[in-house]
């Protein structure tokens, strides 16, 4: 009988015993390739940049930072520090104030104050950042030589870090690490390639080179056929031209696996169009609420042309020719355009809102001819260099129509979107890990490789004060 | 007295357990040492929970208490298949759970047919809480229910064959719920990758719901016994909980604490058992008890906050839960007048439907393990411990609704001891 009463009591300590465990999670693997040097090569949203400038936080919230910190995790062939990144000292913004989230307003309503991006106040440049970036890593080794603002048609151009196009004209970014600011960022490039030696790169350049047209609006020609307006160099307002970017893309890529890499990643452009910047002020918002407005309006803007109504109404601008007209459903207004002007000096009603303000939709078939003409430029060097292809754009566009991930809610909602920073371009924290995460999967399923995912929820989305 | 020592040390080794939903099924000792069966025939007066009819074939009148120690463990894994996984895994943080027992009751006088009683019991319950950073901290970082059933009873037996007997249940409970939000406040010009702090939801609610608990029993011989049971749902209305938020103060605006309106259905449960006992002199007696739960009333959750804001909107988290029949089997074994020891088994299917798998009530099928032993120092008084083991099956689940997918196991062990005395 006792017996038997001992055996529940071993019984008990048996069942105590028992925790669960699912770490089902196989170990990092790295497939056919070697993570073992990592290079990332790209523009801002390689760098880091954030809220309108790069600063030390943003950088090291960069997705290539976020991809090393995977690759490491690989046992064999995986990545091997350490991960330099031309990290600059201060917080505050280079070489300009970033953006942070405070309490605003219009300077013409100063009673109305709402919750919007502002220059961090009290900056002040900082000496250390413009001084030239010297890499402590072994060999003077950089990993991440991202450069906002560059484009593909950049690459071949001379003193694109001292002088592009007079003294003192240069890319100030580029400028604090290249290794030769006389060189072309494509010497550049053989330069870190050779110094690196990477046995696995990402490479995702392209973005400005649509970027710049849509940020003045479409001032630039469009075609992607103009000519450099000097020597090499084109114009930053244009999209670049097809030819010279195909070539440069080409004559990268090569650079970039010159050393034998084992792998890479090709990452395409986002539809630069759907950013919280070009999406935040609706084309029709001018708001009609009282019948004295809108007979006023009427009165300015006589003719069947014009179709004003109690409610939403659609903004006056002026289109790529130059003529007044009232915008039409797709068109976009940029965020630049000064709130105050829309508010209290009659842009958008009593004038019409400039064109440098304003992509119409000539300008938007541009944009969206010269993307798909880049990507499918991309996706074939992938094919043809057998390298993985990151459909980015599909991802942002997911991103633009909404979609949740492990408990949150994502959108392209300026400032309470979540993945975009508060210049509406450049991405937070959270959303650089989401777009790690991305690259993973790509290269995972190109190499049979078994990265592992970043926890983006570890990381910040905006900063609220 | 070693007896008793060891069944001290029963409690003291123990951790934890939960039946399936957030269905607890530990208001008998014996009960639960038996696999949680109990409708066919009364053992003692926690028949008011089991089956009221039961009450009236109880000759004295007797007080029940009972405490047990729940403490559950749910591992979580991202994994969903290869490469698609973080590296992380994440374990529940360690709590203890004290759901308790008190019934009294018996015949009005020795020999009448007539019963009454009380029972104070706690049906459900559940308690999850996350380590406040883990990967679905936006869904939920821990909830806790708790409920308690006062449930005053009659019970009448028509003759020696059939008694029938009935409860009103008057419930009250309280629920928390905290979750983070996807605010990250601003620390200074902090030069770190790390995270900061996030924003916070806390809500808080009680409530009350009323149902009741009815039972037959049937008596074929003195070693075959049948039973049915009803209790009904029980809607816990949690209206005027409070909602608080720690929210970045450039956002407080869009966050006031504030009332709001919640509702959790305590579904019904029908149940058959079926006593026999096979040997001669009656030491062995088996039960087999089926429960079929009415988990489908449970298709949301919804908090109504009284007040909205651009950010704070109403949250209806789907459920859509769906009705189980858990089966279990038991055995006592009368070793002497003075021991007798229990074991039993039950598989304990679970409500959630494929994408419906909440971190915040991760649930899986379950297997059921438990053993007990009662003992009788002295003529009047019994001193009982049960354990059970919980073992969930590992599944792999995504809550559809926020997207979030992983592995999920529970295990749970619960030790529990009583006492009841006949007067």
């Amino acid at each position: 009988m006792m017996k038997k009463v001992y055996l529940i009591g071993a019984l008990a300590i048996g069942f105590a015993a028992c925790k669960p465990s699912v770490n089902v999670s196989p170990t990092p693997t790295s497939g056919s390739v070697d993570f073992t040097s990592y290079l990332a090569v790209g523009n801002s949203l390689t760098a880091g940049y954030a809220d309108g400038s790069l600063y030390v936080t943003g950088q090291l919230n960069s997705y290539p930072e976020r991809l090393f910190e995977q690759f490491s995790q690989v046992s064999q062939h995986g990545a091997q520090g350490p991960f330099v990144q031309p990290l600059l000292t201060s917080d505050q913004g280079y070489p300009s104030a970033k953006l942070v989230l405070a309490r605003t307003y219009v300077s013409c309503m100063p009673w109305d104050s709402s919750l919007g991006a502002v220059s961090f106040p009290g900056w002040i440049a900082n000496a250390a950042d413009a001084a030239p970036y010297v890499s402590s890593g072994p060999n003077g080794q950089i990993n991440n030589i991202g450069v906002p603002g560059i484009r593909m048609v950049d690459y071949p151009v001379e003193g694109y870090a001292s002088n592009i196009y007079g003294t003192g004209q240069y890319n100030p970014y580029a400028a604090r690490f290249y290794n030769n600011t006389a060189s072309t960022p494509l010497q550049e490039l053989y330069f870190r390639v050779h110094n690196l030696h990477p046995t696995f790169f990402t490479f995702w350049l392209g973005a400005n080179d649509v970027l710049g047209y849509a940020l003045a609006g479409g001032q630039g020609d469009g075609s992607g056929t103009t000519s450099p307006i000097l020597i090499n160099y084109y114009n930053t307002s244009d999209i670049s031209n097809f030819t010279a970017f195909e070539k440069a893309y080409d004559t990268a890529l090569k650079v970039a696996i010159s050393t034998g890499a084992t792998g890479g990643a090709l990452i395409n452009i986002p539809d630069v169009a759907k950013l919280p910047y070009f999406n935040t002020i609706p084309a029709n918002g001018l708001t009609v609420t009282r019948t004295g407005q809108l007979d006023s309006l009427k009165a300015a803007w006589p003719g069947s042309r014009y179709s004003f109504a109690m409610g939403s109404n659609y903004f006056l601008i002026k289109d790529h020719a130059g003529s007044t007209r009232q915008a039409v459903q797709g068109e976009l207004i940029l965020l630049s355009v000064p709130q105050d002007s829309i508010l209290c000096a009659g842009w958008g009603s009593a004038k019409p809102i400039p064109n440098q303000y304003v992509i119409t939709t000539d300008e938007l078939q541009y944009i969206e001819n010269a993307i798909s003409t880049f990507n499918s430029f991309i996706q074939n060097e992938a094919l043809v260099y057998n390298l993985a292809y990151v459909d980015m754009n599909s991802f942002m566009n997911s991103v633009s129509t909404g979609f949740a991930y492990s408990g949150i809610d994502y959108s392209t909602q300026f400032v309470s979107g979540g993945a975009f920073s508060l210049d509406g371009i450049h991405l937070t924290p959270r959303g650089y890990a989401l777009v790690a995460d991305q690259i993973i999967t790509s290269i995972n399923s190109k190499y049979g490789s078994t990265v592992h995912q970043v926890d983006a929820n570890q990381f910040n989305g905006i900063l609220y004060p | 007295m070693k007896k008793q020592l060891l069944a001290l040390s029963l409690f003291l080794s123990a951790t934890a357990s939960f039946g399936s939903g957030y269905q607890l099924n530990l208001q008998g000792l014996r009960e639960l040492a038996m696999g949680g069966t109990g409708t066919a025939m009364q053992w003692d007066v926690s028949t008011i929970f089991y089956n009221p009819a039961g009450l009236s074939r109880i000759n004295d009148i007797q007080v029940y208490g009972s405490i047990l120690a729940v403490a559950p463990n749910t591992a979580f894994s991202n994994a969903t298949s290869i490469g698609t996984s973080t590296s992380s895994s994440y374990n529940t943080v360690s709590q203890t759970f004290t759901p308790f027992n008190f019934y009294i009751g018996g015949q009005v006088a020795s020999h009448s047919k007539l019963a009454l009683g009380l029972g104070i019991y706690t049906p459900f319950g559940t308690g999850v809480q996350w380590d406040a950073n883990w990967i679905g901290k936006y869904m939920v970082q821990e909830v806790k229910l708790s409920t308690v059933f006062i449930q005053p009873t009659i019970s009448y037996r028509v003759s020696e064959f059939f008694s029938v007997g009935g409860g009103f249940i008057f419930a009250t409970g309280t629920m928390d719920y905290r979750q983070a939000l996807p605010f990250n406040f601003e620390n200074g010009s902090n030069v770190s990758a790390s995270n900061t702090q996030t924003a916070e939801a806390h809500l808080h609610g009680q409530g009350t719901g009323v149902g009741f608990n009815l039972g037959t029993q049937f008596k074929f011989s003195d070693r075959l016994y049948i039973g049915l049971t009803y209790r009904s749902q029980v809607n816990m209305d949690l209206n005027g909980g409070s909602a608080t938020f720690q929210v970045p103060p450039t956002v407080a605006s869009y966050f006031p604490t504030t009332g709001f309106d919640s509702q959790l259905p305590l579904p019904q449960v029908a149940s058959l058992g079926i006593a026999v006992k096979p040997d001669a002199e009656k030491r062995l007696t088996l039960q087999l008890d089926f429960n079929y739960t009415g988990w489908s009333s449970f298709d949301s959750l919804r908090f109504n906050f009284f007040t909205n804001t651009q950010y704070l909107q109403n949250e209806h988290y789907p459920r859509m839960y769906r009705n189980t029949l858990t089966s279990r089997l038991g055995g006592n074994y009368k070793i002497s007048r003075v021991v007798s020891v229990m074991a039993g088994a039950a598989y304990d299917p679970t409500p959630v439907t494929n994408g419906y798998v909440s971190p915040d009530l991760p649930d899986a099928d379950r297997i059921l393990l438990t053993c007990g032993v009662s003992v009788k120092p002295a003529r009047k008084i019994t001193l009982i411990a049960a354990l059970e083991s919980t073992n969930g099956l590992k599944r792999n689940g995504m809550y559809t609704y926020g997207n979030f997918s992983g592995t999920y196991q529970t295990n749970a062990l619960t030790t529990g001891i009583g006492a009841y005395y006949n007067f």
